[in-house]
């Protein structure tokens, strides 16, 4: 077992809906999340989840991946700012080129494969962002 | 009342990957004759990429019936995903996506397995759930990444792709079911054996005994049951294991073409296996009008056949452009060779 089970299973809300947190008092998004607002101190947090369409700010190609994410190169690590909760997350872009991303592109989470222990392993699901389809998202601006 | 008639689509989605295989790789690679992929009336499959396999398929599919739905994820009672690639021999594949989707924990959730018409089976089980009102509304899901042994027939069609349905009260659906019938035998025309990465098929099985006369006798029980003649229908949709056979069983039938080729959708992706009739469903829905009637028949060898007979309703219209449709999909593509496809489909064995 190369990654840690009880890692990814206490992981699960950030890999599945990427949950942060919002400071009841200055209003910001904490993600990853925190209980004390990293921008004002606050205690005053509350759980919510940031699935929604966002922009591409800027981005890295990886291309010397570590052990059991050979097979996903080259992979891309993205800032992307969510249009509705004004969050920045880093996540990984799918189904796109390197050659093919431009700053300010619309981008759509999806549910993929993150990595995979071995061929007996535990596979691992996590949120990743592709280029928006049909439209849809641009309506959420 | 009979059960279906209580019952209805609350919500459909499709999802299709991006990655597109021109079936005149498989010529080129594997030294079949040029004129193969117009025998089968198929240009190009769809390949699931990567980071891609039927849990995350079939998570996209369900997210977009789910956004026609309109429903609280927790108001479903029922998870039913129907497959033969599920990522794990053991350890359920619906739970995943269940729980990525907000569902859990109170719902049942399962995999089921019947070649290509697990979640066809799926149907008729969640008909029954709602009708007694043992839960409100069920999520049936076909997803596959077709497996097919490199260079064999199958490796022209066997694609990639998904499906999803909400069903729930009639008063609620977009399109409500008034009647189903289910014909299944012993038949040997397809099967993939316990650690076998790939299937194999019993050639002579695969036509007449099996595709054509169990979709024939479910659409003939069908019309004996509700009383029904083939022209009642709109719409056809069959099982799609390549262009060619929806068209001549339709022909059987007495269905002309044009009543199929609105939900014919293998031509452009393959055969989906358990998505492949429910995404002609799914693009049928799409377009269709209320009062509109379809016929739905998925197959899956071993064999058996279901036949649906599903009317429009008016609350269609609201919900169509609440997720993306089958043309979307279809249109967003990514063209790559046999040697991509090589590696997204793990046919590269690697130390």
């Amino acid at each position: 077992m190369r990654f840690s089970i009880p890692r990814f299973w206490r992981e699960k809300p950030g890999h599945y809906f990427l949950r942060g947190t919002r400071c009841k008092a200055c209003g910001r998004i904490n993600y990853p999340p925190s209980k004390i607002c990293r921008y004002c101190g606050s205690r005053d947090t509350e759980e919510v989840d940031l699935l929604e369409p966002g922009r591409v700010v800027t981005w890295t190609v990886i291309y010397s991946a570590p052990e059991g994410f050979e097979e996903y190169k080259p992979i891309i690590i993205a800032m992307v700012e969510l249009i509705n909760s004004k969050a920045r997350i880093l996540t990984q872009l799918t189904d796109i080129d390197p050659s093919e991303i431009k700053e300010g592109m619309i981008v759509e989470p999806v549910l993929r494969r993150i990595n995979e222990d071995g061929e007996t392993g535990i596979i691992h699901y996590a949120i990743k962002f592709r280029p928006v389809i049909g439209g849809i998202s641009d309506k959420q601006e | 009342m009979d059960p279906e008639e209580k019952t209805g689509i609350i919500g459909w989605g499709a999802y299709i990957p991006i990655y597109r295989l021109p079936l005149t790789e498989m010529v080129r690679i594997w030294g079949f004759a040029s004129e193969t992929p117009k025998t089968l009336n198929v240009i190009e499959k769809s390949v699931a990429g990567r980071d891609e396999d039927a849990v995350t398929m079939g998570w996209e599919a369900a997210r977009n019936a789910l956004l026609r739905a309109g429903i609280n994820p927790k108001d479903i009672g029922a998870v039913w995903f129907g497959t033969e690639s599920k990522p794990y021999a053991v350890k359920p594949s619906a739970t995943i996506i269940a729980e990525a989707l907000g569902i859990t924990p109170s719902t049942m959730a399962t995999d089921l397995e019947f070649a290509c018409r697990a979640a066809g089976e799926a149907i008729r089980i969640s008909i029954g759930a709602v009708a007694s009102g043992l839960i409100k509304y069920s999520l049936v899901i076909g997803s596959d990444t077709a497996q097919a042994n490199p260079g064999d027939i199958l490796e022209f069609t066997a694609s990639s792709a998904a499906t999803a349905l909400i069903i729930g009260p009639a008063n609620e659906a977009a399109a409500v079911f008034e009647a189903s019938y289910t014909y299944v035998t012993d038949t040997p025309d397809f099967w993939r054996r316990d650690h076998s990465p790939y299937p194999l098929h019993g050639e002579a099985f695969t036509g007449a005994p099996a595709y054509f006369h169990h979709i024939e006798n479910a659409v003939k029980g069908l019309l004996e049951k509700t009383g029904f003649s083939i022209n009642d229908f709109d719409y056809a949709i069959f099982h799609q294991p390549n262009g060619t056979f929806p068209l001549r069983v339709a022909k059987k039938l007495g269905i002309p073409k044009e009543k199929v080729l609105p939900g014919l959708v293998t031509p452009y992706i393959g055969n989906s296996y358990n998505s492949s009739a429910l995404i002609g469903l799914a693009k049928v829905l799409d377009q269709a009008k209320p009062g509109q009637r379809i016929l739905l028949a998925p197959f899956g060898s071993g064999a058996g056949s279901d036949a649906f007979s599903i009317v429009v309703t008016d609350k269609i219209e609201e919900k169509k452009d609440k997720a993306p449709k089958v043309d979307d999909y279809l249109k967003r593509k990514k063209v790559i060779d046999y040697g991509l496809y090589s590696k997204f489909r793990r046919l590269i064995k690697r130390i």
